[in-house]
């Protein structure tokens, strides 16, 4: 779906990418082995955190898959440890009620999550997208999005649909720089209140979710149904990046 | 304070002594009448009044001032023994001595008063300070209390003090130092005047009921029950109401016994009312600190019911990944009931989660997380979230775009899951190939967010139930996949948001389930002045 400037094509995956699960449920562990593994891909499994970090250190997985039920460890913890060691993707299962849990997690260093009870599909193209822009920003973040038809141009400052530009102010340029420099991932409220105002917390970030349907109003093809940037609920937004 | 009857005796020893001096000094220099002038004399009776005024007040002064005159007249004043006047320079010795008496008895008496008051405002302060320490000093709050409690008792000499928490707790807490420590019978008595106090303090009974008048300058009521026989009023016992931040919180209750009533000036009736700030910041500290434990200890359960409803989703969510990412795997290789597996494994998911959401909302421990928020974010949430339950029906969400947002003050996380059970609940009552509307709108101070279906609408005898949890239509049939939790819940998660979820009968057909919330006026040229 994306572009990008300095890599034209799709790139493929590292020849035999190792990705781990950590989960205490052998019967998830095998599904998902059964379900992801294949000639390029090695999936590792672990039934504890402390398992899971001794692979994480010999194995330099490409990838985490993290369950939070572990025996041996909180899932903060454990997210916290692997992200001392390793700038892998880190991909939690979350099968939590409260939603500001996830949120503590992506503080703590997670990159996304899925929700149990999860999809094979949704599952894998999470992981796909993961590995692909964990292998780009080996070599060059990505400067230039197009996403549904509209193109980013972060150096420019340009917003264009079909060869249109589209007039933003200078805080919704703000918050779509913001979304795309974490394009693929989840970005928490309090991140972009952050980047958007810093430490001004005034009225006006009281509007951030005004602001961003503004600004959906603006950029996408139909508002409703959005397709750039999508709301991910009591958590943030995310920038499409698939 | 001193008390009144020991004051009295001490007074009138006074005039005894002063009077007495008076006839010693007339009997002495009338023996010597022939060797001395009038004003040898004017002058040692101005000695006897100054005496007299120092010792015994004011109007002893006036008094003996006075008896001289007349004395100065009647003993050595031509012609003697009559009071009349002979010459104009007897009038003038008479005059300057009433004069230089009275101004002398004047002078006297203000030293005297101003003399008192510092002492008693030195005792204030000192008193105020101790207090201060006591409030502070005490590292637990009940402590405190007691202390002050003490120290108002001894510094207003009375028999007993209590501070009392308004409106009395269930606990009946209350903080009483007393001298002699209680006897059965004084309990009983301080006992009953506390509530007449209490009741005149709050306005629960009549203020003019026999023995308690209220004091309507000070906001201070009193119990004059003592001996009214003499016709003078004796306080039995006075009651301050307490405040914090113009919220009664307690009353502070200071009283004295048959032989010691109190006495209450206007000044004194100050130095309580300061005392009584101090008797309030104990029972606020006490209240905080109580407030403080209560809340510790809510935290604690509800964290614990956080974890529970945490690890029972944990537990539940997890097998049913399983059996998805098996049915999925198993379709893969081409088993025909996988599909069934897989679908009956997200019905499942979706119970799951209303009855973790009604576990929630019953253990009291939903997180509201009230923001503004808009009608359009949450509609195209929900409409991702329909996308794959939708089984052969549509789902239309129309957003007037030529008007500006519709914002509302609500948590993004539960409205979501109203519109996502209401929208649940529509394509379930959809007919094959049927369409389910969502739409929003502004009305007065709410907004509303509407999800309309063309099913069979809601009989009229149903309707008052349709809200209630477990409830499910008598028409419907028993696996209709729904366990009659979706309306449920969505009203209550409503409500906790100062929302509601209403039903109307659609026109033409079918139900109308509103989602009412506060709307919020905002400037759209807010988002758009940069």
């Amino acid at each position: 779906m994306n572009n990008f400037s300095e890599t034209p094509s799709r790139p493929a995956l590292i020849d035999s990418t190792t990705i781990l699960i950590i989960d205490d449920e052998p019967a998830i562990r095998r599904a998902v082995v059964s379900a992801l593994a294949s000639n390029e891909m090695r999936v590792l499994e672990a039934g504890t955190a402390t398992r899971g970090l001794e692979l994480a250190t010999t194995e330099h997985p490409a990838l985490f898959l993290l369950d939070l039920g572990l025996p041996d460890g909180t899932g903060l913890d454990v997210c916290q440890q692997l992200r001392r060691r390793t700038a892998a993707p880190i991909v939690v299962l979350s099968a939590g009620y409260a939603e500001s849990q996830k949120v503590a997690l992506l503080e703590a260093g997670a990159d996304d999550y899925v929700s149990k009870p999860f999809g094979m599909r949704e599952l894998q193209a999470r992981v796909d997208a993961h590995l692909r822009r964990a292998h780009i920003r080996l070599y060059a973040a990505p400067s230039v999005f197009e996403v549904d038809g509209l193109t980013i141009d972060l150096p420019r400052s340009i917003v264009m649909r079909e060869s249109r530009h589209i007039r933003l102010t200078p805080t919704e340029w703000c918050i779509l720089t913001v979304l795309a420099r974490r394009a693929g991932r989840p970005v928490t409220h309090e991140e972009i209140f952050a980047a958007v105002w810093g430490q001004r917390f005034g009225d006006s970030s009281l509007y951030l979710r005004v602001y961003l349907t503004h600004l959906r109003r603006k950029i996408e093809r139909n508002p409703s149904q959005p397709r750039v940037i999508t709301t991910e609920p009591g958590i943030g937004y995310r920038l499409r990046h698939e | 304070m001193s008390s009144g009857s020991h004051g009295g005796a001490r007074v009138r020893r006074q005039w005894l002594l002063w009077v007495c001096v008076l006839i010693i000094a007339t009997l002495t220099l009338v023996a010597a009448r022939g060797d001395i002038e009038q004003s040898h004399v004017a002058l040692v009776f101005l000695l006897v009044v100054l005496g007299g005024s120092a010792g015994g007040g004011r109007a002893l002064g006036y008094a003996l001032a006075v008896l001289g005159f007349v004395l100065i007249d009647y003993f050595f004043q031509a012609p003697y023994g009559l009071i009349s006047v002979g010459k104009a320079l007897d009038w003038v010795v008479l005059a300057a001595f009433l004069a230089s008496a009275f101004v002398a008895t004047e002078l006297v008496a203000r030293a005297r008063e101003e003399a008192d008051n510092a002492l008693r405002r030195t005792e204030e302060v000192a008193s105020l300070s101790r207090l201060g320490s006591e409030t502070l000093r005490h590292a637990r709050a009940d402590d405190a209390l007691n202390a002050v409690a003490s120290l108002i008792r001894a510094t207003l000499r009375a028999e007993w003090c209590t501070i009392r928490p308004l409106p009395a707790t269930t606990e009946g807490g209350s903080w009483t130092s007393a001298v002699p420590p209680d006897a059965d019978g004084m309990t009983q008595r301080r006992r009953g005047v506390e509530e007449r106090l209490v009741s005149a303090g709050t306005g629960e009974r009549e203020a003019s009921e026999n023995d308690i008048a209220l004091m309507v300058d000070d906001d201070v009521a009193m119990v004059d029950s003592f001996d009214k026989s003499d016709g003078k009023r004796r306080i039995a016992a006075l009651g301050v109401p307490l405040f914090a931040e113009s919220r009664l919180v307690g009353m502070l209750i200071v009283g004295g016994s048959q032989g010691t009533p109190l006495s209450f000036d206007p000044a004194s009736r100050r130095f309580t009312a300061t005392l009584s700030y101090y008797a309030a910041l104990g029972l606020e500290r006490v209240r905080l600190a109580k407030a403080a434990a209560e809340s510790n200890e809510l935290r604690e359960a509800n964290r614990m019911k956080d974890e529970v409803i945490a690890t029972v989703s944990h537990d539940l969510r997890t097998p049913l990944t399983t059996i998805k990412l098996l049915a999925q795997a198993a379709a893969k290789r081409g088993d025909p009931a996988a599909a069934s597996i897989e679908e009956q494994a997200d019905r499942l998911a979706r119970l799951v989660t209303n009855v973790l959401d009604l576990s929630a909302i019953r253990a009291g421990i939903v997180q509201l997380d009230l923001a503004l928020n808009t009608a359009e974010d949450v509609i195209a949430a929900a409409a991702v979230q329909a996308e794959g339950q939708l089984r052969g029906r549509r789902l239309a969400t129309a957003i007037d775009l030529s008007q500006p947002e519709l914002v509302a003050r609500f948590d993004f996380v539960q409205t979501l899951r109203i519109l996502g059970n209401l929208i649940d609940n529509a394509l379930r009552y959809s007919p094959e190939g049927g369409e389910v509307e969502v739409s929003a709108a502004r009305v007065g101070e709410w907004m509303d967010m509407s999800v309309m279906d063309r099913g069979p609408g809601v009989a009229l005898t149903e309707r008052a139930r349709i809200f209630d949890a477990f409830y499910r239509p008598r028409s419907e049939p028993p696996d209709a996949g729904s366990a009659g939790l979706g309306l449920s819940i969505a009203r209550q998660l409503a409500d906790l948001q100062n929302g509601s979820v209403v039903y109307s009968a659609r026109e033409g057909g079918g139900s109308v389930f509103t989602i009412r919330l506060p709307a919020v006026d905002w400037d759209p040229s807010t988002v758009d002045d940069e």
